[in-house]
């Protein structure tokens, strides 16, 4: 291995065939290695080779290449001694978008790795890296995680440089940066971070940088990866790092002074620095009116709150704390009980474990089935089990409405850690009643104002309070008063004066 | 981490170490809606009965059949030394812990209120579970078969008892006594408790045989019993709680039945609304005098004297206003001639305009209001504007 290690420090020689010796030592023979030799301008005298990845280069620039070193430099009678420098062919011969000189070996191996290609030539101490890179690739497609009404439908996709080119159609500033890097030693990931650089927090993008830098890993498989090694709250279960599918929400937090970082290979970008409140604002809170985001925002709110609090506040009641159900309550309570043979808590235990088997049973199965898991699901759960007299009706419809809500929160992954903190609130509640359930609540509340995001604290702008932030936190006040970014911003200053609109007067009023 | 996972650990020790102290699933509890006390077989002993709920019958079929007997109540009674000793012997017959939380009334016969309620208003203050806006009444009947008595439309009798007391200004003719009222007059040296009468009234018509007039007796609220100091010492008559339903909750509307004054043998129904008291006292020569003034608008509401409503409207107002002037006096003799108890809270009234005063006659106000003179002046406008034909003349 040592060998191969110095042999890509190398740099490339002038004669084809010990080049072609070092590429087939390193890349051994991968049945996905095509190598190709031509001669420059149909001369015998000077031989070269291309070499590609099948399937990741696109065979039509492979052939342009070809054609323009063969055929179009025999058609202008150009003589390989005048195309003695790897400058000279770039400038003089080749039509391919981006060619770039390439002196050492890695750097080729690389790029033919990447899906360039690679043109050594006879007599030239450089190689060219022409970029052929093509491959077949998923159409942009609406994101399947983050659906909405009203706005744009086009999701993140797989490629890397798509995804950039989404966010780069959407925000035409020359302030809009994206700064390259490579994480994984094997996978040899791209990584892109991007900002407006007359926006971004002071000190971010560095902080940002340094700790992607810090990680050493052999491959990144999804943003998940990256997401795990830079976050702030490695312990908690809250995610301190926003991901999403879709470019309008990088776009938007690009323009109020956030970072994205752009993994290759993944439709998922991630977002620093993270609020909490974020996981429970949609984009069609903006994009229609604002009394309706509004309102929606929030009916997702409650849908928090309940999702989060109400089989706790269901087991503590009816287990401890009977006075407190007004009476016909109790009564309609105790009469759906009176046959289940299970503790309140075993019991909401119980439904709720029934009812993440459904969700992740439905998730797992192929997508026909999938349906058929649900109906069978939920006609046993629904139907069947309180007919046996093993759960109450009334926790069926507890669970019912708390599933729901948690499918209200836009963000999936932040909806699974609300689900998660389900457990221990319901438990502490079904121990020790209110007690337990306000102890347990107290120490969420007090992990997550412990929490940062990236010098941010999690539950801002709530807490520390600050009151401009306030007009797009719990309201989406109107788009004519939202006229300052957040406070982190360089630049808070979005908005001209005045924009709220009015009739124009008649003419003598 | 390690001092992660072991706060982990620790917490979760702790939660097992509560060993889910108070811990009850409600289905496991007797939930009491009605209570009743009275005198004990031997002298001495408190009798408590309760009414308890069966939440599958009281409920209908929820989900699994839950078998029971159909009825929505089970109602058992006790008899100890006093009313604590009493609810712990109904644990001999009730398989699942008394709950008291919800219950609606409490029901004291008119021997043990006779007797004296310290102890029954004390218990019932001093008990965490219960509430002091339970409701509270006296019945001449068995409180024993007045809270096993199925009555009103809903479903468990202590909720229609409920509705009852809730909605007694409609009727307006017994107050709505709770716990918080009647230990704040207890306690007060300036007023008497007084306490709503319940009644079994053989009123309920069975659907099965209706032919049989009244064969279902139905739990009626009207009427009230007076207190002196925590002992009971008579009935006041529903038109004479109507009256004291003015000075203790401010009754604005009700209806009353006078003659005609075309026609003696027709009556005429008025619906008096808005109704205002205001009582004003005096203290002269080392007297009390109370000025009583009630002010109040009236619709007729129901009229069988074939004249038109112009011609009714002056001597309406007259014989309402002589009508509701007698009920007036009859309950304040009652309280100050026949009872010797100021249940009218008036000694309040006297308490807040002479504080320096009341400092020396407060502990003698039975007698001093024995003596009190009234001066009462009623005021009623019938303002019916229901342009309805009636009478020969404008047919």
């Amino acid at each position: 291995m040592s060998s191969i290690q110095e042999l890509l420090k190398g740099a490339f020689k002038p004669s084809v065939k010990e080049n072609a010796a070092v590429l087939d030592q390193i890349l051994g023979n991968s049945a996905d290695v095509q190598k190709r030799d031509f001669l420059l301008c149909g001369k015998a005298g000077s031989p070269g080779l291309l070499c590609f990845m099948d399937g990741l280069a696109d065979t039509t620039l492979v052939e342009a290449i070809v054609r323009a070193l063969v055929v179009t430099g025999s058609q202008l009678n150009r003589e390989p001694a005048e195309l003695a420098t790897a400058e000279s062919i770039r400038t003089s011969l080749l039509f391919n978008a981006t060619v770039k000189d390439c002196p050492n070996v890695r750097e080729g191996i690389n790029g033919i790795l990447s899906g360039d290609t690679l043109v050594v030539v006879e007599g030239l101490d450089q190689a060219l890296l022409v970029s052929t890179r093509g491959w077949k690739d998923r159409g942009v497609e609406e994101p399947s995680s983050e659906n909405n009404v009203r706005g744009p439908r086009d999701g993140f996709m797989e490629s890397i440089r798509t995804n950039t080119a989404h966010v780069r159609r959407r925000i035409k500033d020359p302030m809009l940066r994206f700064e390259s890097m490579v994480i994984g030693t094997r996978s040899q990931t791209d990584v892109n971070i991007a900002y407006i650089s007359d926006l971004v927090k002071e000190g971010l993008v560095d902080e940002v940088k340094s700790r992607l830098n810090r990680i050493k890993i052999d491959s990144v498989m999804e943003s998940g990866y990256i997401e795990e090694l830079i976050e702030d709250a490695p312990l908690s279960m809250f995610n301190t790092v926003q991901s999403t599918e879709r470019p309008d929400k990088v776009a938007s937090a690009l323009l109020e002074g956030r970072v994205a970082i752009f993994i290759d290979n993944t439709p998922v970008v991630l977002i620093v620095p993270t609020f909490f409140w974020q996981y429970i604002q949609a984009p069609d809170d903006y994009y229609n009116r604002y009394w309706v985001g509004t309102f929606f925002r929030i009916v997702r709110y409650f849908a928090f709150l309940i999702s989060l609090m109400l089989p706790s506040v269901y087991v503590m009641l009816v287990s401890f704390h009977h006075e407190m159900i007004p009476t016909s309550l109790a009564l309609t309570i105790a009469s759906g009980r009176e046959v289940v043979p299970f503790p309140v808590l075993l019991e909401a235990l119980i439904m709720e474990l029934a009812f993440e088997l459904m969700r992740e049973a439905g998730l797992r199965m192929p997508k026909p089935i999938g349906q058929a898991v649900s109906i069978v699901g939920s006609l046993i759960i629904g139907q069947a089990a309180v007919q046996a007299g093993l759960v109450s009706p009334f926790m069926v419809i507890i669970v019912a409405i708390t599933g729901i809500s948690s499918f209200a929160i836009p963000s999936y992954s932040s909806s699974l850690a609300i689900r998660m903190f389900r457990f221990p609130l319901m438990i502490a509640s079904g121990f020790l009643g209110l007690l337990g359930f306000s102890t347990m609540f107290f120490a969420l509340l007090l992990h997550a104002l412990s929490i940062r995001s990236f010098g941010e604290s999690y539950l801002a702008p709530a807490s520390p309070y600050r009151p401009t932030d306030q007009r797009d936190t719990m309201l989406r006040l109107p788009m004519w008063m939202l006229d300052e970014r957040p406070g982190f911003a360089q630049d808070v200053d979005r908005m001209g004066d005045n924009q709220m609109p009015a009739t124009p007067l008649q003419k003598g009023e | 981490m390690r001092t992660f996972l072991l706060i982990l650990l620790f917490s979760s020790m702790l939660l097992l170490e509560s060993s889910c102290v108070g811990l009850r699933q409600i289905n496991e509890l007797a939930i009491v809606t009605a209570v009743g006390i009275d005198t004990g077989n031997k002298p001495g002993t408190v009798k408590l009965s309760a009414q308890i709920i069966r939440p599958a019958d009281a409920r209908g079929q929820t989900g699994a059949p839950a078998g029971g007997t159909g009825q929505p109540i089970y109602s058992i009674s006790a008899e100890g030394n006093t009313i604590f000793d009493a609810i712990r012997n109904l644990g001999r017959f009730s398989s699942r812990r008394v709950y008291w939380a919800h219950n609606f009334m409490i029901v004291l016969s008119e021997s043990y209120a006779r007797q004296g309620i310290r102890d029954m208003v004390d218990f019932f203050t001093r008990n965490h579970e219960l509430r002091m806006n339970t409701w509270v009444a006296v019945t001449s009947d068995k409180p024993d078969e007045l809270i096993s008595t199925i009555t009103g439309i809903e479903v468990v009798p202590g909720e229609a008892v409920d509705k009852l007391f809730r909605n007694n200004q409609v009727v307006g003719l017994a107050p709505g006594s709770n716990m918080m009222n009647l230990e704040e007059a207890l306690l007060s040296t300036s007023a008497q408790p007084v306490v709503a009468r319940l009644q079994l009234q053989p009123r309920g018509i069975s659907n099965k045989k209706p032919e049989e007039h009244g064969s279902l007796k139905q739990v009626e609220l009207a009427g009230a019993a007076v207190f002196r100091e925590d002992k009971m010492i008579g009935w006041l008559t529903p038109k004479e709680a109507r009256a004291a339903l003015f000075f203790l909750e401010k009754l604005e509307s009700g209806i009353e039945v006078i003659n005609c004054p075309n026609n003696e043998n027709r009556r005429l129904t008025l619906e008096f609304k808005n109704a205002h008291m205001s009582v004003k006292s005096f203290y002269e020569n080392e007297k009390p005098r109370f000025q009583i003034r009630l002010k109040s608008a009236a619709d007729i509401v129901e009229s069988g004297c074939n004249v038109p409503v112009e011609q009714l409207r002056d001597a309406a107002d007259a014989s309402l206003e002589k009508l509701m002037k007698q009920r007036i006096e009859n309950v304040l003799d009652k309280a100050q001639k026949q009872h010797h108890s100021d249940f009218l809270k008036l000694g309040d009234i006297f308490r807040n305009k002479y504080p320096q005063e009341w400092k020396r006659v407060g502990k003698d106000w039975n007698q001093i209001f024995a003596e009190a003179k009234f001066e009462i002046e009623t005021n009623v406008d019938v303002k019916s504007a229901v342009v309805k034909a009636a009478g020969d003349g404008i047919k």
